[in-house]
């Protein structure tokens, strides 16, 4: 308990990837673990933006694709290519592809911006639903960090469909 | 004229233009003079004239102040009165009167109105109420005074000046008449004294022509008369005239002298002359006498000289025929020596040559052979160096898999530093030291990824050079296969060359020494015939020098002859010649009579030689 006084509360762990060519990150505590080697299971008749299946040391764990989710066309699997599983807190065990993993950046609180959350807009249309994927802004040193909700991934599919 | 001579000339001459000056000059003067006198007189005279005027001016001015204060002094005996009677007025008039200038005077009253007048006439006083109306007062100054007394207020007095000027002018008159006759007396004692000086001076240029007349004649002209009195008898060939030598002046005396060591010169040369032509005669007549023997003596002796020179010239030439034959076959022999010389030396050099030629095709196939050898050894080298290459190339490969590798284990490194990450962050404050240390691994992962990346890289470039170097290698090996190949046949080619050339050396040789043989007859032939030609030679250049000596001998006689000759030609003229020089001399009077003599013995002499 006295170790976590110690630790500032102003600031945060996010996790960086890269999505054609942006630069996005989500909370660090919201990640399970990071995979390289990944052997997908198709599910043909499920909906484009989930991939398939992954089997990860026994268990199995639904992987989305976060481009098609962001409104980026889809693209193939090379070696860049990573899986980021979530806790499931977030969400049943799912994970999503990602086309770079980049590094773990500890920012202060103070420099992030959240974006205001509108009541309204929920019943507005599906319009709107991408843009709530999206909790603020970081400002980096030399660029700016989109930051991504991680629990708001499942129930964008489940909108789409 | 004639007769008066340089001297008389020259004086007459010069003292009429010193007389002439002298007139001119004494005119000169004169009239200078006279300019200055009248010009001093007419500065004296206007001197004086200012003179009188200043002092006529002065006098009238005196003579008005006298008769005023005179009036002045009538006027207070006249106030001192207290009554004026008539007669004391009369009485002052008339004392006024008495002054010889005063000519009239009137007493007015107040309204100027005249009541008593007096005046002179014939210088005596006349009194009356007024002047007559004949008197003439224009030509008299007037005083005129204010008396201040009642009864004669006004007074006026008539003067004149006349006298003091008649007086004054009288005196200058005069003066100038002195001046005039001053200037006429000094006139006439100025003329007295130029006539004197020029009497004075005509006297002295006389005197002096007289005294210049004298002297030239005794110190110039008599020594030139007796100067030409000598050159009188010198023109007769009279060299026997003495001449005197007074002191007259060191010139003179020096031109005296040197005429008379000039005569003497003369006449001993001439005496010496006269004597040699007698004696010169003499000899002459000598000579023509001997020359003549010596001419006869030298004809006989020409002719038999002649004859032993023409038999001389005869041997001496057939000994130089026989001479020329020998010398041509000598040097016949010779140019045969000098060619098989050659021909020696021509074959010696091809032997030498060949012998070279032969050594250096041996050298050729050593080197041939050896080339072949270095190039199988190149090409085994090239062959091995091939079997390197190709295993650099597999190791280079394999350093490849190998970097591959490590990219492999770098990835995973990097994803289980992230995955360490993550953990970390859930664990919370506890695991904040291993996010450190997970951080550091994931650098390390990404370091080593970059490192395999770039040996990946080179080791392809490795690859590109080896596979360049191999090609490169095969291609050297296949040259020098050919250049094996073309060595070989050059070594074998080198063989042959060098047997044959060994047969060439062998028959050079034997040429040579051939060659050598020969050289040596017809050198030992030529050296005889040398000794021959050069005996022949000297025998013949005996006989030359035999002939030349008897030519000169020859020649010589002749030449006493033709010697002999003009000398005898010679003495005839010299007597000719002689004769001639006495009939020149002869009219020479050397000094009295008695040498006529003896010249007239020599004539004789010189007839009888005749």
């Amino acid at each position: 308990m006295p170790k976590s006084k110690k630790l500032p509360v102003t600031k945060r762990q996010f996790c960086t990837f890269q999505l054609a060519g942006h630069y996005f990150g989500v909370d660090i505590l919201d990640v399970k673990e990071i995979i390289d080697e990944v052997t997908l299971t198709r599910i043909h008749h499920a909906p484009p933006e989930i991939m398939g299946f992954v089997n990860i040391r026994g268990h199995v764990h639904l992987v989305l694709d976060l481009r098609l989710l962001l409104n980026f066309s889809s693209k193939e699997i090379d070696d860049a290519s990573r899986v980021l599983l979530f806790h499931p807190r977030v969400g049943e065990s799912f994970g999503v592809m990602v086309d770079q993993i980049g590094h773990m950046v500890e920012v202060q609180d103070s420099l992030i911006e959240y974006r205001l959350s509108d009541d309204n807009v929920s019943g507005m249309g599906r319009d709107f639903r991408k843009a709530n994927l999206e909790k603020g802004v970081c400002k980096l040193k030399e660029k700016l960090l989109i930051i991504l909700d991680a629990s708001t991934f499942l129930n964008a599919v489940e909108f789409k469909r | 004229m004639n007769r008066s001579g340089i001297a008389l000339k020259i004086i007459i001459f010069s003292s009429g233009i010193v007389l002439f000056l002298m007139i001119i000059g004494c005119f000169m003067v004169i009239q200078y003079e006279i300019k200055i006198l009248n010009h001093m007189t007419e500065n004296k005279i206007s001197h004086k004239e200012n003179e009188t005027r200043i002092k006529l001016y002065q006098a009238k001015k005196n003579l008005k102040k006298q008769l005023q204060q005179q009036l002045m002094d009538v006027i207070n005996i006249m106030k001192s009165f207290d009554i004026i009677y008539d007669q004391t007025l009369s009485n002052q008039i008339q004392m006024l009167l008495l002054q010889p200038m005063v000519m009239a005077s009137i007493f007015c009253n107040q309204e100027e109105h005249p009541f008593l007048s007096a005046w002179k006439t014939n210088k005596k006083i006349q009194i009356a109420a007024q002047l007559p109306e004949t008197f003439d007062l224009t030509s008299y100054q007037i005083i005129k005074v204010n008396t201040g007394i009642p009864s004669i207020s006004w007074i006026y007095l008539y003067y004149s000046s006349h006298v003091i000027e008649t007086r004054i002018t009288a005196e200058r008159d005069l003066a100038i008449e002195e001046l005039h006759q001053t200037r006429n007396e000094i006139y006439e004692q100025l003329r007295g004294v130029l006539l004197t000086q020029t009497f004075g001076t005509l006297f002295i240029i006389v005197a002096l022509c007289a005294a210049l007349m004298i002297s030239l004649k005794i110190f110039v002209l008599n020594p030139v008369k007796e100067l030409i009195a000598v050159s009188n008898r010198l023109k007769q060939l009279d060299l026997s005239v003495d001449i005197k030598t007074k002191v007259y002046s060191y010139e003179l005396n020096d031109l005296l002298k040197g005429i008379r060591q000039l005569l003497e010169g003369f006449r001993t040369i001439i005496s010496n002359v006269q004597d040699n032509a007698n004696m010169l005669s003499k000899s002459a007549d000598n000579m023509t006498g001997i020359a003549e023997q010596l001419t006869s003596h030298s004809i006989d002796a020409e002719s038999q000289s002649n004859s032993v020179a023409e038999a001389s010239i005869q041997i001496s030439g057939n000994i130089h025929s026989i001479a020329e034959h020998v010398e041509m076959i000598s040097d016949n022999i010779q140019s045969v020596s000098s060619t098989s010389e050659y021909l020696f030396q021509n074959i010696n050099s091809v032997a030498n040559a060949i012998e070279e030629l032969s050594s250096s095709l041996s050298h050729v196939g050593e080197r041939a052979q050896k080339g072949t050898q270095i190039a199988e050894q190149a090409v085994l080298l090239a062959k091995k160096a091939g079997d390197t290459m190709n295993q650099l190339r597999h190791a280079a490969n394999e350093i490849g898999g190998v970097s591959e590798f490590i990219q492999r284990i770098a990835h995973k490194t990097n994803i289980l530093s992230l995955n360490a990450t993550i953990e970390a962050a859930s664990a919370g404050s506890a695991g904040r030291g291993f996010s450190v240390v997970a951080g550091a691994i994931q650098e390390f992962a990404e370091q080593s990824s970059r490192a395999a990346k770039d040996i990946t890289n080179r080791i392809a470039g490795v690859q590109k050079g080896t596979s360049e170097l191999e090609n490169a290698f095969t291609d050297v090996s296949s040259i020098i296969k050919e250049m094996n190949l073309s060595s070989e046949s050059i070594s074998y080619a080198v063989i042959e060359q060098t047997k044959a050339v060994q047969e060439i050396a062998n028959n050079a040789l034997e040429a040579d020494e051939r060659a050598r043989n020969i050289t040596f007859a017809i050198e030992d032939l030529s050296k005889t015939a040398n000794s021959a030609a050069e005996n022949i030679t000297q025998v013949a250049l005996g006989a030359n020098d035999v002939s030349s000596r008897i030519q000169s001998v020859s020649q010589t006689i002749s030449f006493n002859r033709q010697v002999s000759h003009q000398i005898n030609e010679a003495a005839i003229v010299l007597n000719h010649l002689s004769g001639n020089l006495k009939d020149m001399v002869d009219p020479f009077k050397v000094s009295s009579n008695k040498q006529s003599v003896k010249n007239n013995e020599s004539e004789e002499l010189r007839k009888e030689i005749k």
